[in-house]
């Protein structure tokens, strides 16, 4: 038998009988929804007490394009929660991690995932565009979040319960093209690289061409790369036809230390300045002996004397086989000790006794903010949007070892910053 | 010829081998069954890291076994050699479980799309469990080019020695392989099943087997491709591998779906596309390039060098 397609069939009883349905169908759909609403305020954590173990949960990059630093930050994490929870401390913290993958849409899953069970804090996303997605949420919903690596502009503004222990990268991209001009002050000829579809990559080389201008240099070749790029026939060949005298490279880990190795073999021998999307131990394997000599700014250095850096480097190095850890690693290590370090100043006060979960989280984010800490980046504490006061930067350059397989950021000079009046002082 | 010119026919001569080698595996598996192995990308991946760790690599500190390496360490052409070789048997197994199972139920060849897509996204993850997310490299002077020069400066035009070799090598396989499907009594077999199986198999040829070498020298190609790959530009993470499956499956459709010269006439105008644009427009690389693809689809919808598909009623 046809069924009718059409609008009109003709027949009042069968309209009435569509009506009476579309009737019972709405109001299933409306009780349906107020009982999903009820449920939802039921099982919102944020108003249930705090539990006795308060969670702190990660959401990196552990799969795509970016967990080269995922990975970097799942070992900082890792460590700095056994080595936390091996110090005497009055309230146990457990880490749940998620991975927040390379995308905006994945950040936002991990995001909602963590909150809905019930973490005190955030520590995450990997990357600044992943953050400007996910960050919103965890405001929306007063959950405190300490940002590892996100260096662009603007990521505390998101919003009074975002922080991060990053300094931006307007403080520290300009400081290596100081060097770079002091090694040569004859520079007058320079090619600027960046990964046109990285919000980071972009917002850096416009901190770099920004510093470049205030030095009297204008970029004789601008070429725009994308992160997949493995192959820079092109864009090397049209670059080096103006004959660079310095390359500055905005870029990501693994693009970035393919450009260098191809810059190299395809002639270039001056200097190179790259920016932190390449402040990793993993672009020696990649870029290898052509690596060496590159020049980076940097918020870490293995070489701070510290005994906080000390235990990072030496248990680092334990569990890693006599590597030096980098930048990644121990601005992770630096969240997870900020978010630990204020968790148990509450406890001892005992200011996380008796409230639930939501008053906890806002509580813990005020104190976050009041806190001073001494981390393995070196003393920092935080404005009252979030930003990170960190107080000295430094320059490093990469040397790889004969083998060219091995490598580390040799330390060429430090800059002290007071980062509330602006400029770097050497 | 001008510097300048030669430089961008050098630019698109080098990428263009890679893409039609790429774009090889593809043809080969479309030719004999008229369905893409969207796994194409993650035997290319899986070239590259047998490649590496027969080569004595050591799997990094991410991976699931760090530090752990093969007791041998063997010269990059063997293990070149053997690494597509093994890249090779691993595609009998996608065919055996993506593509068999399909083709024995008489299902639609397009779920076979999704079947190998979901085989390449296991294969990238296994490889990323194993060998974890940071970047490999072969060592430097590992394919015994230490002797010469890092570029070779031709007419004016510089290029990188490897691409060179890596060009020479895309050249010879892609010449082998038609010779091979040429000349040889399995390759003309090969040809008849992509012609008409069921003429092909009332001459007494088995074309389950035909269909299962079509796969073993797709992953070959593809192994070998990625094992090249490896040595010009390092191996960026299990993924490097899917974005030459793309750019091969872009080739794929501009030379024609199942045409051998075709694939090789895409890679390169493929490539040549790519290297035309001026570096101040650099950004718009991938856009102009698949605007090429476009332009060519929208007047030879059969692509390049394809055969015009006709209904018979």
């Amino acid at each position: 038998m046809l069924r009718s397609g059409g609008l009109n069939t003709g027949s009042s009883d069968l309209l009435s009988a569509r009506r009476r349905g579309s009737v019972r169908l709405a109001g299933a759909v409306a009780v349906a929804i107020t009982g999903l609403a009820v449920l939802g305020r039921n099982s919102d954590p944020a108003g249930k007490p705090l539990p006795a173990a308060v969670t702190l949960g990660a959401a990196i990059a552990l799969t795509g394009n970016a967990n080269l630093y995922g990975q970097d930050q799942r070992v900082g994490l890792e460590l700095a929660q056994r080595w936390f929870a091996s110090t005497p401390h009055p309230r146990p913290v457990r880490l749940e991690l998620e991975d927040g993958a390379s995308d905006e849409p994945s950040a936002i899953a991990a995001f909602n995932l963590l909150i809905g069970r019930g973490v005190i804090a955030l520590i995450g996303p990997t990357l600044s565009q992943q953050a400007f997605a996910a960050d919103p949420i965890a405001q929306r919903q007063g959950v405190p979040v300490v940002a590892p690596s996100n260096t662009a502009q603007g990521i505390p503004q998101i919003g009074s319960f975002i922080s991060r222990v990053s300094a931006q990268s307007s403080v520290i991209a300009p400081l290596s093209l100081d060097e770079a001009l002091e090694r040569d002050p004859q520079i007058s000829r320079v090619a600027v690289f960046f990964a046109q579809d990285d919000a980071y990559s972009t917002a850096e080389t416009a901190i770099f061409q920004k510093a470049l201008a205030e030095r009297g240099l204008t970029p004789v070749s601008v070429q725009r790369t994308q992160l997949a790029d493995n192959d820079f026939q092109n864009p090397i060949t049209a670059a080096l036809q103006q004959k660079p005298q310095l390359v500055v490279i905005s870029a990501q880990a693994v693009d970035g230390g393919n450009l260098i190795r191809q810059l190299r073999e395809l002639g270039y021998r001056g200097q190179i300045v790259v920016g932190n999307g390449l402040n990793t131990p993993n672009i020696y394997p990649i870029c290898q002996r052509w690596c060496d000599g590159v020049l980076i700014a940097q918020a870490y250095s293995p070489d701070l004397n510290t005994p906080i850096n000390q235990t990072f480097r030496r248990l680092f190095q334990d569990a890693n086989g006599n590597r030096t850890p980098g930048q990644i690693t121990a601005q992770a290590w630096t969240a997870y000790q900020v978010l630990f370090e204020a968790l148990q100043r509450l406890q001892k006060r005992g200011e996380m006794d008796g409230v639930t979960l939501g008053e906890a989280r806002r509580r813990l984010m005020q104190e976050v903010l009041a806190g001073h800490y001494d981390t393995p980046l070196g003393p920092i504490h935080f404005r009252a949007d979030g930003e990170v006061v960190q107080g000295r930067f430094y320059v490093a350059e990469v040397t790889m070892e004969a083998n060219g397989r091995h490598g580390s950021f040799r330390l060429v000079r430090s800059f002290d910053v007071d980062s509330d009046a602006g400029g770097p002082t050497p | 010829m001008s510097a300048a010119l030669l430089q961008i026919l050098l630019n698109g001569a080098a990428s263009g081998g890679v893409y039609a080698l790429v774009a090889l595996g593809y043809t080969l598996i479309f030719s004999v069954l008229g369905v893409i192995n969207f796994a194409q990308g993650a035997l290319f991946s899986l070239g590259g890291y047998l490649t590496f760790l027969l080569m004595g690599g050591r799997i990094g500190v991410n991976g699931a076994l760090p530090g752990w390496h093969l007791p041998v360490a063997l010269p990059f052409w063997m293990a070149l050699l053997l690494a597509a070789i093994g890249a090779g048997v691993v595609a009998l197994l996608v065919e055996r479980v993506a593509f068999a199972p399909l083709r024995r139920r008489g299902a639609d060849p397009l779920l076979s799309l999704i079947t190998s897509l979901g085989a390449g996204v296991v294969l990238v993850n296994l490889l990323q469990i194993l060998m974890g997310a940071e970047g490999y490299a072969f060592p430097a002077g590992a394919a015994a080019l230490e002797g010469l020069p890092e570029a070779l400066l031709i007419g004016g035009a510089r290029i990188r020695t490897v691409q060179v070799v890596l060009l020479l090598i895309s050249a010879g396989a892609v010449a082998a392989l038609t010779v091979w499907l040429e000349r040889s009594r399995t390759g003309q077999a090969m040809r008849a099943v992509a012609e008409d199986p069921t003429a092909a198999r009332l001459m007494g040829i088995h074309s389950g087997a035909i269909v299962r070498l079509a796969f073993l020298l797709s992953g070959m190609l593809a192994g070998l491709g990625g094992g090249l790959i490896g040595l010009s530009v390092s191996l960026a993470g299990p993924y490097f591998g899917i974005s030459f499956g793309l750019k091969g499956l872009a080739v794929l459709v501009l030379g024609g779906l199942g045409s051998v010269p075709g694939a090789i006439a895409g890679g390169l105008l493929m490539g040549l596309a790519e290297a035309l644009i001026p570096s101040a427009a650099s950004g718009w690389r991938d856009a102009l390039a698949f605007a090429v693809l476009f332009a060519v689809l929208v007047l030879r919808p059969s692509g390049l060098l394809g055969r015009r598909l006709q209904e018979k009623v």
